[in-house]
């Protein structure tokens, strides 16, 4: 039998944690009951939901009334960036401001926006994937409704500047919406001090399920629902509340944050060892936004001379997890549309690798991927080597 | 112990599924590879290939069967060696096989190399063609046989590949999936035209790849063999040698396309005894020969491949360059 895989795509999904898998059991079976419902049942599952809703609100600094469960980081960054605009273009803001090394639920809004006849602007960003200061001053007028820009980006683990593009985005009376699905249990998040009106989550990928993510909404803030055909959530998000999800979103946030600072340090001790063990074998080896803050789960390198897909494959066969750019809807592997926009060429880009690492990463797993990696690709380009020749 | 590990070229399809279940009730470690080779975002629609579904039914097949299985892009290779040369056939007046150069370039040439990369002994197809002792051979079945488009492979890869369903008929490999309980394909529908042209109408694709404004899809006169004026038609990229739709009547007798002249595009015709040839001039990666023939054939079309057999064995193939007229 082959041995269990070495899973480094903790930017992708993560397992759910146990507690968080005992904690919502039983609203699947014995406390299966819908919130709406007056009776017994339904209010034992009511008091659950919003007492989920608190605890979330608790690990963000929020209050209860601003959480919004969804299904997941997309649909967040849906409901904040088109709910926001929506009402906002009446009022003569018809701007969606971003950058182009967002995240696809967030650009194809903003994409979306356009074609609904409202306008978008990307932001330059620096080599890094940074958003350029002087870019987003020059995007920012009274013609503006909403600007997100994401915490930490998905791919290369590049923090972003929010609370200074915050200030920026608000002294010129727009919104500002950030994807923390990255960030949030990552970095410390304080929404009494940071003063952002719109902050997306995802539950997955801080161990908690699939499914369910939520939306802060600042009190205040204008929002349309996207969704319409019940008064679930005070409108905003209709439809019965996936309970058990919802207590899953809330333990898992909480055991995150509980083990941030630790885990924080142990990630990047683990992540600098493995870019240092590559480095060393592949001198050549780029690692993308290694000059600017990154989270400490995301190595992204491109190895010239070698392509994503092969090196996917041979890791994959080897028993390692990782992944390439952007998964395309069929599963091949396509270049980033992130490192195009960091001005990374495209023959760099098409080899780039994400290797990240999360709770289920040990000493061993970097040791074994420190070795296999770079004999990996020693042979690929043996083989591109003999092919060119 | 394992037999080797095989690279399994998947469309999602019964017949690379049943091809790779057999390889893995052989005891070969199977990977299970589906070549992208269109956008999925622009699908066809009603494709029985190339679809996204189909990369799905692949999928699923590799997962009963406890193979890995990987989506390979190949989308701009196949593009530029398949996909474009296809339209330049038709603008220089010929008729293309793009199944051929599919697999000589795509799958036999840019598969293969990755399977090497995956350090695979084997590559697999599910085409219905055999192999003994290093030589090609028709498939055993007379309706599906599928050697006349392998001709263009080296044969160096020959010694490498395995033909799972070469030697069953159709109804036997469809008995097998649902045996083996590959639900998802066992009844699929048989892909018949070429995948990336919908509904048939490769000038659609021409005029894709080279635009509206092409020669070959401009106005241009018909005439006959002595050059005299006969009508006019809308684009000799919709003509082929041999075609009588789309020509006009009103002649003694039946005519029909009997060459094309991109320079000038003019699109001859001729009655059916302007068809015939008495040899062919082939050119191609692996031949250069000239064949003669001992009774003449109808419609010999340049661009069209001919493949060579002795018996049933594949001796090789070129591309027709020219039809030599009948005495």
């Amino acid at each position: 039998m082959r041995p269990a895989p070495i899973y480094l795509d903790h930017a992708a999904t993560t397992p759910v944690r146990e507690e968080v898998l005992a904690a919502m059991t039983p609203y699947f079976s014995v406390r299966f009951g819908n919130p709406s419902s007056s009776h017994r049942v339904g209010r034992e599952a009511r008091a659950a939901f919003d007492e989920a809703r608190e605890r979330i609100a608790a690990c963000l600094g929020a209050h209860a009334d601003e959480i919004v469960f969804t299904s997941g980081g997309t649909e967040s960054d849906n409901l904040a960036i088109l709910g926001t605009w929506r009402v906002l273009r009446t009022r003569g803001r018809d701007v969606v401001v971003t950058a182009p090394t967002e995240h696809k639920a967030v650009l194809e809004v903003a994409h979306h926006v356009a074609d609904e006849g409202g306008t978008e602007r990307l932001l330059d960003v620096d080599d890094e994937g940074r958003v350029r200061p002087e870019a987003l001053d020059a995007a920012l007028d009274a013609r503006v409704a909403v600007c997100a820009v994401m915490w930490i980006n998905n791919e290369t683990g590049v923090v972003q500047d929010v609370p200074a593009i915050t200030e920026r985005v608000k002294a010129a009376g727009a919104l500002m919406h950030t994807d923390a699905v990255q960030a949030f249990g990552k970095l410390p998040i304080d929404l009494r001090t940071l003063p952002v009106d719109l902050l997306a989550m995802s539950g997955h990928k801080l161990g908690g399920p699939k499914g369910i993510g939520a939306l802060f909404v600042r009190r205040g803030t204008p929002l349309a629902p996207l969704l319409h055909g019940g008064a679930q959530d005070r409108g905003r998000r209709p439809g019965t509340e996936n309970v058990a999800a919802a207590i899953g979103l809330a333990v898992a946030a909480e055991r995150a944050l509980a083990e941030r600072a630790h885990e924080w340090a142990r990630l990047e001790a683990l992540r600098d060892a493995l870019q240092r063990t590559v480095l060393a074998r592949v001198p050549d080896a780029v690692v993308h936004s290694a000059g600017a803050p990154r989270a400490p789960h995301i190595l992204n390198l491109s190895v010239p001379g070698t392509d994503s897909e092969s090196l996917l494959m041979a890791l994959d066969l080897a028993g390692i997890c990782a992944s390439g750019g952007s998964a395309c809807q069929s599963g091949s592997v396509g270049t980033s549309h992130v490192l195009a926009a960091m001005g990374v060429s495209r023959e760099l880009a098409a080899g780039a690798v994400r290797l990240s690492l999360g709770a289920l990463t040990t000493d061993d797993d970097v040791t074994r991927v420190g070795e296999v990696f770079p004999a990996l690709v020693e042979k690929a380009r043996r083989l591109a080597g003999a092919v060119s020749a | 112990m394992s037999r080797g590990r095989v690279l399994v070229a998947m469309s999602g399809g019964v017949d690379s599924s049943v091809a790779a279940a057999l390889l893995h009730a052989d005891g070969y470690e199977v990977i299970g590879a589906t070549m992208k080779l269109t956008c999925h975002g622009d699908e066809l629609p009603d494709r029985p290939c190339c679809s996204l579904d189909s990369v799905n039914d692949a999928r699923r097949v590799c997962e009963r069967l406890g193979a890995p299985h990987y989506v390979l892009n190949l989308e701009s290779a196949f593009s530029r060696d398949v996909v474009r040369d296809f339209a330049e056939e038709y603008a220089r007046g010929r008729t293309p096989i793009p199944c051929v150069r599919c697999n000589t370039f795509t799958k036999f040439r840019d598969l293969a190399r990755k399977a090497a990369a995956l350090d695979c002994d084997f590559v697999a197809t599910g085409h219905y063609a055999q192999l003994h002792d290093g030589a090609l051979h028709r498939g055993l079945d007379p309706a599906k046989d599928q050697s006349y488009f392998l001709w263009g492979l080296e044969r160096a890869i020959l010694s490498r590949l395995l033909l799972p369903v070469g030697g069953r008929t159709k109804a036997e490999t469809r008995a097998t999936a649902r045996a083996l309980d590959l639900v998802v394909v066992a009844d699929k529908p048989e892909s018949q035209d070429i995948c990336f042209v919908p509904d048939g109408d490769h000038v659609a694709v021409v005029r894709r790849e080279l635009g509206a404004d092409a020669p070959a899809l401009q106005r241009g006169p018909f005439v006959d063999r002595d050059g005299r004026v006969l009508g006019e038609h809308d684009g000799f990229a919709r003509f082929t040698i041999g075609q009588r739709r789309g020509v006009p009547g009103g002649f003694p007798e039946p005519m029909f396309v009997i060459a094309i002249h991109p320079d000038t595009r003019a699109v001859v015709l001729g009655p059916r005894d302007a068809l015939l040839g008495r040899g062919i001039v082939a050119l191609g990666m692996n031949w250069l020969l000239e064949v003669a023939l001992e009774q003449p054939l109808p419609a010999i079309a340049p661009g069209q491949s001919l493949v060579c057999y002795d018996g049933t064995r594949v001796l090789g193939g070129g591309v027709i360059e020219a039809g030599l007229a009948a005495a």
